[in-house]
């Protein structure tokens, strides 16, 4: 009559660890383990990012850049050196056009 | 998208008015000190200083409003400014005391006699002055605070 019990006992036991023994093959096969090194160099990568976004110009210097300079269309250059011209034919309306400004 | 649309518009209005402040003031001081042009110059510099950076502010702030709608380039956009500035700049002028209008053509700080044609072919220049600073340092500032 006592050996019945600690049969059961020990069969549930054996149930237990082999359902143990599922859970850690089918958590192996779910999770792929971690590598601890990295597969490659990342440096490289970190240089060309920078060099794809080249630190920004001031913006004076923006300003008056030789591609700034070079967009400008003939016309408007016409039209600056008129301006250029007036003030010089007439430099008394010089301060007239400081007021105005 | 960046926050504040029309403070960074009105910001970037302002600037070019206010860097061309120390312009205004250096020719007035030239002309004043070296060529001997009477010009009050504390009564003077109110226009330039007061008001054209605000009113260059404000009219970037409505260019920016006007972008979904249809609207100019900024260039001509500039360009309608002194239509609005050169009466306001003439009226404050006339009150202030060295603006009089003769039969001659206008008396600026009671010694630059302008004739009337003379001064109609300044206001042209003016409209190109106004349409070359408003399409490239304008827009250059909206540019660069993220609103052209």
């Amino acid at each position: 009559m006592n050996d019945q019990p600690m049969n059961d006992q020990r069969m549930n036991d054996e149930l237990i660890k082999d359902n143990e023994k599922e859970l850690v093959n089918v958590l192996q096969q779910a999770v792929r383990p971690v590598n601890h090194e990295l597969r490659r160099d990342l440096w490289p990568a970190m240089l060309r990012r920078l060099d794809e976004h080249p630190r920004e110009q001031p913006w004076i210097a923006a300003l008056f850049s030789s591609a700034t300079v070079r967009a400008v269309p003939w016309f408007d250059w016409a039209l600056f050196a008129g301006l250029i011209v007036g003030a010089s034919v007439f430099p008394s309306s010089i301060p007239i056009w400081l007021y105005n400004f | 998208m960046k926050p504040h649309p029309y403070l960074r518009a009105y910001m970037a209005g302002v600037t070019v008015p206010s860097m061309m402040l120390l312009v205004v003031l250096s020719g007035f001081l030239i002309a004043r000190y070296s060529f001997h042009v009477p010009i009050p110059i504390e009564r003077a510099i109110i226009f330039p200083m007061a008001l054209v950076p605000n009113i260059f502010g404000l009219w970037n702030i409505l260019y920016l409003w006007l972008r979904p709608r249809p609207h100019l380039p900024i260039g001509y956009h500039g360009a309608i400014l002194p239509f609005i500035l050169a009466p306001c700049g003439f009226l404050l002028a006339s009150c202030l005391g060295f603006l009089a209008a003769t039969s001659r053509g206008l008396l600026w700080f009671g010694q630059i006699q302008l004739p009337y044609h003379v001064f109609a072919i300044g206001f042209c220049f003016g409209l190109i002055a106004y349409y070359l600073v408003w399409k490239y340092l304008v827009g250059f500032f909206n540019d660069v605070l993220g609103i052209a």
